[in-house]
């Protein structure tokens, strides 16, 4: 019936949400590298300063470049965001704006911040004392972290909305703290800031392991592959346990979610854990791998433990099946890619202290050049879980997609929505090449005498003298 | 004060940002001579370290915007998204295309991406600053546009406001780029950006007198505060300031010209805001009626002072590397 409404190009809802997670998939791409990547290079360069080693000054200088440039394209996808929940969504900045503008408030501060340090960091590369560059960078990680926090503040409250008092619909009065800390921050934040550090560690690491595959093997792609690795090998089993507490939080915070990921129909005891599989309208789970009372159990370490369904909510308060079979699936995703991360740290660590050494078999480096790529989809998955298990509201109990989406015709965004993927996928083709030519430079400076890499970066100084003139 | 810091993050991303648009509208107007060949690889280089720090100016406004008046963002954004869409359409392009400049590598291919470049730099300007003329023009409604979307966004006011801000980012695009030809010894490029920006200052005035009109016919009451209010400081300091800059780049007298550029141009957008005050959607919505909960303003000018505390020593540290990096070469 809606999706007759959605044809007739009546309401914008559909490509409102389609343009909507087709912007933030693309953006959340960057922030792993945005966020964390500081810190990694920080930790380079406090290696290369504390044991005067060239190799590991001259891997966080290239690392700095990535940084910036991946900050940059992030800059413009996140202007765009902020634009679309005006465009997109004006009626929920319009009731919500005093309360969940706070958060972003925050994260302009920590954005801006974090732009003019990476700035002078690629500036002070030789031009400042090796200390006092090193001291300047470490404003980086906690601008990462606040800009973080401020996002994920915002996000928490659409799904725990807390600190607002709400008169005939109208946000009246805001307890600032609150409505800041709400209850799902405690467990997002810091599941969504390992995600992000795991990540970029792993696929920072995961461009070393390709190396390593094809002979690449002295001590610069050692060193490159060994710190970031073992960062996220090492936070690999703390996400497990951050995870683990997050999904047993939405029993209480957000049972319609947690019905829907776990694919629970009615409330019941003994309830089964589903691995992979679809609900249809009816109730039936097809395809999918019942493991009998393990949801009972993992939820309140009894058999007996009652878990809520989906059936306990009116049919305009809980995701549709569709929605549930969605975020159902991108939950199993993410455990599934959680647990074989997992894995491959504890194979990384069993070697390193037991030997004392690096893995030296090609299967390690073959899936470790995997794991970045893998920690991307679970970050999506993870996404992806999350929103879509909060549908049908935008925030949760207080107001619904629908009511919030703007008045524009269909029409007008669906040729916003065509025009943003064009765009996006040049940006992501130009993106790509660069990096693969700043790679490919490298390798060749490597070879003979180097050129400073930050020089033409975004951020990044200009070159001394302006070359194209005359030519 | 949640509303003055408003009106001065969008006049930074006025003053900032269109020296920026204003280097890419010369970009697209340079040509293909081997001159303006040379033209485009000094505006390539003078732009690529700042081209999008400045967004940063304009994300910080939509923040204030929708945290300090949540009213006034919903209603604007109801009535004017076709504008908001094409603007941000351009910023985008506009991005995407700077950078491929940089790869691209045979000539047809760079044709395309300068013509996109300087195309998308014409758009986002004249888009923003005509939302602010449909602000100005009193047609955007509280609960939705009080006209169709259409009328709201395309009125005499909203073009006659997005064609100023064509012609002061050109001009000031201009002025900026005689001091970056100046500090690269490049004597012919200096001589060049000067007669444009006496020109765009001619095309500036002319274009700022019709928008007056506009706005004494459309907008009575805030053409009167413009003349007769909180606005005539400002509106006298674009008066005089923009001739005066335009007789200094004239004279070859290279003092104070960029400093003033910016006080013209910025006391436009003030003089629009002062005028308007206490009203952000005239008649309808003032700044106190559509103000946030009192909590909400004390935290966001919490975050202003921590801009004020941070930010302000780190772009004076940031802008003393990059005068000292222009300078020396480092060793590698």
């Amino acid at each position: 019936m809606t999706s007759t409404v959605w044809l007739a190009g009546e309401s914008a809802l559909l490509p409102s949400r389609i343009q909507m997670a087709f912007t933030l998939a693309s953006h959340v791409l960057l922030v792993p590298l945005g966020v964390a990547l500081p810190t990694l290079t920080l930790l380079m360069e406090g290696i290369g300063i504390a044991r005067n080693d060239p190799v590991a000054l001259k891997i966080a200088r290239r690392w700095s470049v990535v940084m910036a440039v991946q900050f940059a394209v992030g800059a413009v996808t996140g202007t765009i965001l902020s634009f679309e929940f005006g465009i997109l969504w004006p009626r929920m900045m319009g009731r919500f704006g005093a309360a969940i503008g706070l958060g972003f408030a925050i994260e302009g501060l920590a954005f801006f911040l974090e732009a003019i340090f990476i700035g002078i960091y690629l500036y002070g590369w030789e031009r400042l004392p090796r200390r006092t560059h090193f001291l300047l960078g470490l404003v980086l990680p906690p601008a990462g972290l606040l800009g973080a926090f401020g996002v994920l503040s915002a996000n928490s409250f659409m799904n725990t909305p807390g600190g607002v008092t709400l008169q005939a619909g109208r946000l009246v009065d805001v307890d600032v703290v609150a409505a800041l800390f709400t209850r799902a921050l405690g467990y997002e934040f810091w599941h969504f800031l390992i995600a992000i550090y795991m990540t970029a560690g792993f696929a920072v690491a995961s461009v070393y392991a390709v190396a390593w595959l094809r002979g690449r093997r002295d001590h610069y792609q050692r060193l490159a592959f060994l710190v970031p690795f073992t960062v996220a090998a090492a936070l690999t089993p703390v996400q497990l346990a951050v995870g683990d507490l997050s999904a047993r939080a939405l029993v209480g915070d957000q049972p319609a979610k947690f019905a829907a990921i776990e694919l629970t129909w009615r409330t019941r005891e003994q309830n089964p854990e589903v691995i992979g599989g679809l609900i249809d309208d009816a109730g039936d789970v097809r395809f999918g791998i019942a493991v009998p009372v393990l949801d009972s159990i993992l939820v309140g370490y009894s058999p007996n433990a009652v878990v809520r369904g989906l059936t306990d909510f009116a049919a305009n308060a809980r995701p549709s099946t569709v929605e549930a079979n969605i975020a159902h699936l991108a939950f199993d995703a993410m455990v599934g890619l959680g647990l074989a991360g997992a894995a491959l740290a504890a194979w990384y660590f069993w070697v390193l202290l037991r030997r004392r050494r690096l893995p030296d078999s090609v299967w390690f480096y073959r899936l470790a050049a995997l794991a970045g790529a893998g920690c991307y989809l679970a970050v999506e998955a993870g996404w992806v879980t999350t929103e879509v298990g909060r549908q049908p509201w935008i925030v949760y109990g207080l107001m619904r997609v629908s009511d919030a989406v703007t008045s524009a015709p269909a029409s007008f965004v669906w040729t916003m929505l065509a025009t943003l993927v064009a765009v996006y996928t040049l940006i992501a083709y130009f993106f790509v090449t660069l990096l693969l030519r700043l790679a490919a430079r490298w390798r060749r400076e490597d070879e003979k005498s180097p050129t400073a890499p930050e020089e033409g970066a975004p951020y990044g100084p200009r070159p001394a003298r302006f070359p194209e003139l005359g030519s | 004060m949640i509303a003055f810091s408003l009106l001065l993050s969008v006049t930074a991303y006025s003053t900032a940002g269109g020296v920026d648009f204003g280097a890419g509208i010369w970009d697209l107007l340079a040509g293909t001579s081997a001159r303006g060949r040379e033209a485009r690889a000094l505006i390539d280089h003078a732009m690529a370290p700042v081209w999008e720090v400045n967004n940063v100016w304009l994300a910080f406004a939509i923040v204030l915007c929708w945290t300090g008046f949540p009213i006034f963002f919903q209603s604007t954004f109801l009535s004017l998204y076709p504008l908001f869409s094409l603007a941000l359409i351009g910023l985008i392009l506009r991005g995407a295309f700077f950078a491929f400049r940089h790869v691209a590598d045979d000539p047809r291919s760079h044709r395309i991406a300068d013509l996109v470049f300087g195309a998308s730099s014409l758009l986002t300007p004249f888009f923003f600053a005509a939302s602010l003329g449909a602000i100005a023009s009193g047609r955007v409604g509280i609960a939705g546009p009080s006209q169709s979307v259409l009328a709201a966004s395309f009125s005499p006011m909203s073009i006659s406001f997005g064609l100023v801000s064509l012609a002061a980012t050109a001009f000031s695009g201009a002025s900026f780029l005689v001091g970056d030809a100046r500090r690269y010894g490049a004597a012919e490029l200096v001589g060049y950006f000067r007669r444009r920006a006496v020109a765009a200052a001619l095309v500036l005035i002319v274009i700022g007198s019709m928008a007056l009109l506009t706005i004494a016919l459309q907008a009575a009451p805030l053409f009167r505060s413009m003349l007769a209010g909180p606005g005539l400081p400002f509106v006298l300091v674009t008066m005089i300031l923009t001739p005066v800059v335009a007789v200094l780049h004239r004279r070859g007298t290279f003092r104070w010209y960029r400093v003033l550029t910016v006080a013209a141009v910025g006391s436009m957008v003030m003089a629009w805001g002062f005028a308007q005050s206490p009203y952000l959607l005239p008649g309808q919505l003032t700044i106190a009626q559509a103000s946030a909960p009192p909590a909400t303003q004390a935290l966001l000018l919490i975050v202003g002072a921590g801009l004020v505390l941070f930010i302000v020593p780190a772009m004076a540290l940031l802008y003393y590397l990059d005068q000292r990096s222009a300078l020396d070469v480092p060793k590698a």
